[in-house]
């Protein structure tokens, strides 16, 4: 059991041996800071938290330093609610800069306290003391000294925190200011660091919440009031299910194992009412210029509106940022313990003391009895669900009277995490005369970003209604003194659910401003960098730019162009800075930076590189300069990530890109190599490191690309696409080479009969003659080996799966099964007297088998394909009456089937046994040699093969001839030609055959899955004789291969590879997806086969390969070389991804074939079935 | 039902059904906390641990699939006191910032480096490019990846346990 818990400060207050420094807050809280123990050990409060940024390890040299004792001996506390000071949400980077200087002073006035106890215990004063690793001793003697804990002990020692506290000067640091591993790595490297995730109480649930259809958005007169159901009935069967819990909007569920409460997630039936539809935010501009706002002016100087008169040529830019993702790699989690007398939660929360307010408001409970223990979880950098699945715990283990873990899935975290909002800003300017600045109007737009907490909304605690906050001013005063100037933000409510995300409006109001000066540096015919320093006056800001330059080896140039290219390879180079400006405008700055971006385009496929990034910083004093570089490196990375990549993508309704593959995020392949500059500055204040080097990164890139290009892009992210779009517009339209296949006409809505339903078509076929009733034949009537040799029919006609039952017992019945006549029931085949077929003489069910007639003489539906059984041995069906006579009998009785227009009319139907029912015999040739014509018997008569390989004409018979075989549909999949008109790449041998069949698979065609995993499984008990049988008769109906498969094989998979770059080209949504989404496994090393040899690619219709993407394969059946199985996608990729993706895998695994025809329609119809 | 599984060398038994994910049962049953949920969709790597050498991702392994086959995770490879030489060198570089990518990132070191000696940059940069880390950790982690490559250490986990 992991259950972390922090002692409270009355603890420490009240313990004899132990020294407190604490302070009193302004709501009259007493607050510790410092507790040193009688064993010398520190323990040190801060209530910001550790978001994965090293800050424990930062704020514990701090401490060390200021009291002189060993590092080791420093343990941070760090956001519990029972322990640490209120210092509200850990945001802005500001944690080293602000609260960490409370700390430092409570470091100093326990320091000073105990050098005083030193002095007189030692009899001397305080200045001709020294103190090293927490002893204290006089400067010039060794032998006498007093350690901090002997000086601690017993005394019970209560000071409250002295800001006036001397502290150190840098120039006697020893631990700050020098690199310090981080403290936790070594139990993080090792699986034994305790994660929010990680947490285990005694008796403790698993619980999933279920969320609305309107993912991402909290705001609107729906939001907790579009909940019309929820069917407990569907999740009754769930193994250890403890609660169904649903309050407004609010949907939870709580089981004993963690696997089952995604299974009762996975399965409840949960309605919602229709939602109303959301603005296009995948055109963020258009919907952010529509959303109502508040103009609200940060400054105005000089005229800009008669400068701008003297101007030739003014320069209108309007900047555009896309809603992005936090994309925590771990979706959030918390565990909560709810009594009747108070709250206990394990949370990853940016903000304990916020959230305790919200948890109280949410329960009904006092904030006194709600702790918060705060818990390391996946980095968040800004916020991200944490706080919504703390309340989710919360509400759930106070239903379940248990302590409830909740772990939000990828989806939910993807879809409901609070955006980093899109932004939309409008400069406007131009050069005066000389060529300097003449004016510069700056206007931006920035949608909110409060986000309650989302439980609190859907439960209807408080309303779904849009705050305005202020937050579109960071860094939004352009640093460069422009005389006339006048920059405007307009607050607005949010449009997606938003909160701040690393930079927060700073970072895209740079994009302009540093995008800006470079356009007037470029017309002014100035470098970049020289014009920049013409209007760049703080002397920080100046020094770094200058460093920067030199470091990066800067070649002044006037225009773009200046590193030439290579091939249809281009190169760039671009400069930005800023300061990351945060808190209420004016704000407070923190560290600054300045990148030298260099990039390689390629003008024909619009793809871009960043190449390489010397950033540097002045961050005043460097607590840990590793930390720092790690800030740097880790902004630099997913600032790059974001410029070049991200965006979310929406639906008519909701946010659309639910995990990696919709939401690509930069990979190892393309992390540039980045150079760290740090400015010394040890004498000046810290200041935040944790955003600063992420702000000038959008200019950066965008400035190199216009070097490299002379193209200037102000929209993000720049994909290839929209890359391509302005370097090398492709011609409109272009006409499509490869021929369209339309889909092939099929029976109805496709989907045939498959395998074996005896399926009562009472209804539209005529009458024949009743067989008498019998009793069901006595146990001992049939010997061992008939039974046996029944058993072995049962697995070649693979009944059971069709009839196996919908509890899983054997041969019940109840499976609804798609045809194109309408949904059949599989009937109830056990040997029941009335659900079954405990009546039926042996007459009875030869006739049925053989002629689709049902005891009582109403015609079965031909989904029973009494076609081929009618070619079984008569003693095959006397051995299968056998057995199936022993199974145990189900008294289940299954829906009766009913069949739609026209085949519930008897007219239309009669006759259909004399026109298709044939009653030739197996194919016999004895010059062939016994296994090919027991594989003929078994193919063609019990195997049943025909039935699903084989295309149905429009009154659902087989089709004959050449097409027999020839490739059909089963329950939404295509069943694959198994003759000569297969489309696999690789012609299909005995020994496939034989593979496939047996093993489930087959090295140069890829894995059973859909019915046909079913058929495999039920084909186990067959001896292999009679599988080589099978696949002796299959592989003669195939073509000789021409090429050894070996090479076949290879010259697929080498195609593929070779289509990869243009069907990349064409489908580049489809090609991102496979690479976030399918690529980890389906890659060169993998054990699966290629998918340039999987038969799903080629075939002419996208329905397979769909369904596997859909459901995918969640247990592959017979012999595995891969362990993984193939997650299910229909719950995470929306259905236009999808058929993006398929297209894409179509033209780079099958290149030879023609593109889809109706992808997107397939997609819809599966995923709707 | 009950199954049987070889985790860390050790033979242990579970009650589960066979289509359990291996990762809720490492980490619920087992208590083996180094695998992460990232995704469930094998996409991202947090829940990866080595199935015999090669490195899998557990959110996406049924139990079934592993009859006979040895299971290692992060925990089986070294502890705090005697950590993996990977591991080590993990630690050495600083390469985490939140960790949570850490647990894949170093069981996938330790498959590419039993496939491979001395691997190029490029294949370093091949073998980790299905983990995803969002803190921009790459640098430290490629950094670590190549210390550990170039100490070429034995290695002396639970590989050819039976």
């Amino acid at each position: 059991m992991k259950q972390p818990r922090e002692k409270p400060i009355s603890a420490y207050l009240g313990d004899a041996d132990m020294l407190t420094v604490t302070r009193v807050s302004d709501t009259g809280r007493e607050e510790l800071f410092v507790a040193i123990g009688a064993d010398g050990k520190v323990r040190a409060f801060n209530g910001h938290v550790d978001l994965g940024t090293g800050i424990r390890t930062a704020l514990a040299q701090i401490v060390a330093e200021e009291l002189d004792v060993p590092f080791q001996a420093v343990e941070m506390v760090l956001g519990a609610t029972e322990a640490a000071p209120n210092q509200g949400p850990t945001i802005a980077s500001e944690t080293i800069q602000v609260t960490a200087i409370p700390l430092r002073q409570a470091a100093a006035t326990a320091r000073a306290h105990l050098v005083r106890l030193a002095a007189e215990q030692l009899d001397c004063v305080p200045d001709d003391l020294l103190v090293e690793d927490g002893v204290v001793r006089p400067r010039a003697e060794s032998n006498r000294f007093a350690r901090y804990g002997d000086l601690i002990a017993g005394r019970g020692i209560r000071l409250r925190l002295d800001a006036g506290a001397a502290l150190k000067a840098s120039s006697a640091y020893r631990v700050v200011g020098r690199a310090q591993p981080r403290i936790d790595l070594p139990e993080k490297a090792t699986g034994a660091f305790t994660y929010v995730h990680d947490v285990r109480l005694p008796g403790m649930l698993h619980g999933r919440v279920i969320r609305p259809p309107y993912a991402g958005f909290d705001h609107g007169p729906h939001v907790g009031a579009s909940l019309a159901g929820v069917d407990e009935g569907s999740v009754a069967d769930v193994p250890g299910l403890v609660c169904v819990v649903t309050i407004g909007d609010f949907v939870g569920v709580v089981a004993t194992r963690e696997e089952n409460a995604i299974l009762a997630m996975q399965k409840l039936k949960v309605t919602w009412r229709d939602i109303p539809a959301i603005p296009d935010l995948n055109r963020p501009e258009e919907a952010i210029r529509d959303n109502p706002a508040t103009p609200r002016k940060l400054a105005d100087r000089g005229d800009v509106e008669r400068a701008l008169k003297g101007v030739g040529d003014i320069m209108n830019r309007s900047y555009v940022w896309p809603f992005q993702m936090h994309g925590s790699i771990g979706p959030s989690c918390a565990v909560a313990d709810w009594r009747p007398d108070g709250l206990t939660v394990w949370s990853g929360t940016q903000n304990p003391f916020p959230m305790r307010s919200d948890l109280s408001r949410l329960m009904d409970m006092p904030e006194d009895l709600i702790v918060v223990e705060r818990l390391e979880a996946a980095g968040c950098y800004g916020r991200n669900c944490a706080d919504d699945v703390t309340a989710d715990a919360a509400l759930l283990s106070r239903a379940a009277g248990k302590p409830v873990r909740v772990q939000l899935t990828r989806e939910q975290e993807h879809g409901w995490e609070p955006k980093g909002a899109g932004q939309v800003i409008d400069v406007r300017g131009g050069l005066d005369l000389e060529g300097g600045p003449a004016a510069y109007e700056f206007e931006t737009r920035y949608p909110s970003n409060l986000a309650p907490t989302l439980p609190l909304i859907l439960t209807g605690k408080i309303p779904p209604v849009a705050g305005v906050a202020q937050m579109g001013d960071r860094t939004a005063i352009p640093p460069y003194a422009y005389a006339n100037m006048r920059v405007t933000v307009h607050d607005m409510p949010p449009i997606a659910r938003a909160s701040w995300f690393r930079g927060v409006s700073a970072m895209p109001n740079s994009f302009a401003h540093e995008s800006f000066i470079d356009e007037l540096a470029t017309a002014a015919g100035v470098d970049p960098i020289e014009y920049r320093l013409r209007y760049l006056h703080d002397p920080r800001a100046v020094d770094l730019v200058r460093a920067v330059a030199e470091r990066a080896n800067w070649q002044p140039h006037t225009g773009p162009f200046s590193h030439g290219g290579d091939g249809d390879i281009l190169y760039g180079r671009g400069f930005a800075y800023a300061v990351y400006v945060h808190g209420t405008f004016p704000g407070t700055a923190a560290a600054w930076s300045a990148w030298v971006a260099d990039v390689a385009v390629n003008r024909k496929t619009g793809e871009i590189a960043v190449t390489r990034v010397v950033c540097g910083q002045d961050t005043g004093q460097v607590v840990n300069p590793d930390g720092v570089r790690h800030q740097i490196h880790g902004n630099v990375i997913q600032s790059t990530s974001r410029v070049l990549k991200e965006e979310v993508n929406f639906s008519a309704d909701a946010v659309q890109s639910l995990e990696w593959g919709a939401y690509p995020i930069l990979r190892f392949p393309e992390v540039p190599q980045v150079d760290v500059l740090m400015v010394p500055r040890p004498d000046e204040p810290p200041l935040g490191a944790g955003e600063s080097a992420s702000v000038p990164s959008a200019a950066a890139i965008t400035n190199a690309i216009f070097d490299a290009t002379g193209v200037r892009f102000r929209e993000l992210p720049l994909t290839p696409e929209r890359v391509r779009a302005a370097l090398n517009p492709l011609p409109p339209a272009p006409t499509q080479e490869k021929p369209k296949f339309a889909r092939r006409r099929v029976a109805g809505p496709l989907v045939g009969a498959f395998a074996g339903a005896l399926a009562l078509g009472a209804a539209v076929l005529p009458w024949r003659a009743p067989i008498a009733p019998v009793e069901r034949p006595a146990s001992d009537m049939f010997s061992a080996a008939a039974i046996e040799r029944g058993r072995l029919a049962a697995a070649a006609g693979a009944c059971n799966v069709c009839h196996i039952g919908n509890d899983g017992l054997a041969f019940a019945g109840g499976r609804a099964l798609e045809t194109p006549f309408g949904v059949v029931h599989a009937p109830n085949i056990t040997p029941h007297p009335e659900a079954g077929i405990g009546a039926w003489s042996y007459p009875a069910f030869e006739r049925a088998m053989r002629q689709g007639v049902s005891r009582d003489g109403s015609h079965l539906y031909p989904a029973h394909p009494y076609t081929s059984f009618a070619k079984a041995s008569e003693s095959d069906l006397q051995a299968l009456y056998a057995y199936l006579m022993q199974q145990p009998a189900s008294p289940r009785k299954v829906p009766q089937t009913e069949l739609r227009f026209p085949f519930n009319v008897r007219p239309l139907m009669a006759g259909w046994n004399a026109l298709y029912l044939s009653s030739s015999p197996v194919p016999k040739d004895a010059s062939r040699g016994a296994a090919w014509n027991r594989g003929a018997e078994l193919v063609e008569g019990l195997g049943h093969c025909s039935a699903c390989h084989s295309e149905r004409n429009i009154l659902g018979a087989e089709v004959k001839g050449d097409r027999h075989l020839g490739g059909g549909y089963a329950d939404g999949w295509h069943a694959p030609a198994l003759t000569a008109l297969s489309a696999s790449p690789v012609g299909w041998t005995e020994d496939a055959f034989y593979d496939y069949l047996r093993k489930g698979r087959a090295a140069d065609h890829g894995p059973a899955a859909g019915p046909m995993a079913h058929v495999v499984e039920s084909l186990a008990p067959l001896p292999d004789s009679d599988i080589r049988a099978m696949a002796t008769y299959l592989a003669s109906l195939n073509d000789k291969p021409a090429t050894d498969p070996r090479s076949a094989s290879a010259g697929a998979i080498e195609a593929a590879s070779a289509a990869e770059p243009a069907a990349r080209m064409r489908f580049p949504v489809g090609a991102r997806l496979f690479e976030g989404a399918c690529a980890s496994c389906h890659n060169d090393t993998a054990p699966v086969a290629s998918l340039a040899l999987n038969s799903n690619v080629h075939t002419e219709t996208p329905d397979n390969l769909i369904q596997t993407i859909l459901h995918g394969i969640p247990e592959p059946v017979g012999e595995r070389e891969e362990v993984m199985a193939m997650p299910a996608f229909g719950a995470s990729l929306s259905h236009q991804a999808i058929a993006e993706l398929s297209d894409y895998m179509r033209a780079r695994f099958a290149p030879q074939k023609p593109d889809w025809a109706d992808t997107a329609g397939t997609v819809r119809r599966l995923a709707t079935k | 039902m009950t199954v049987e599984l070889l985790v860390n060398g050790e033979r242990v038994e579970v009650e589960a059904s066979p289509q359990t994910p291996l990762l809720y049962v490492l980490r619920n049953d087992l208590a083996l906390n180094g695998p992460k949920y990232g995704c469930g969709l094998g996409e991202c790597g947090a829940c990866a641990v080595l199935v015999a050498d090669r490195a899998v991702r557990s959110c996406a392994v049924p139990l079934s699939a592993l009859k006979g086959r040895p299971v290692t995770t992060l925990e089986g490879l070294g502890t705090r006191e005697r950590p993996h030489p990977v591991q080590s060198a993990f630690i050495a570089r600083n390469a985490a910032q939140c960790g949570y990518c850490l647990n894949g990132m170093i069981i996938a070191t330790v498959a590419l480096l039993r496939r491979t000696n001395n691997p190029s940059e490029s294949e370093i940069r091949e073998a980790l490019r299905h983990h995803l880390c969002r803190c921009g950790t790459h640098l430290e982690i490629l950094d670590a990846v190549r210390a550990a490559a170039r100490a070429g250490s034995p290695d002396e986990t639970h590989r050819d346990h039976p």
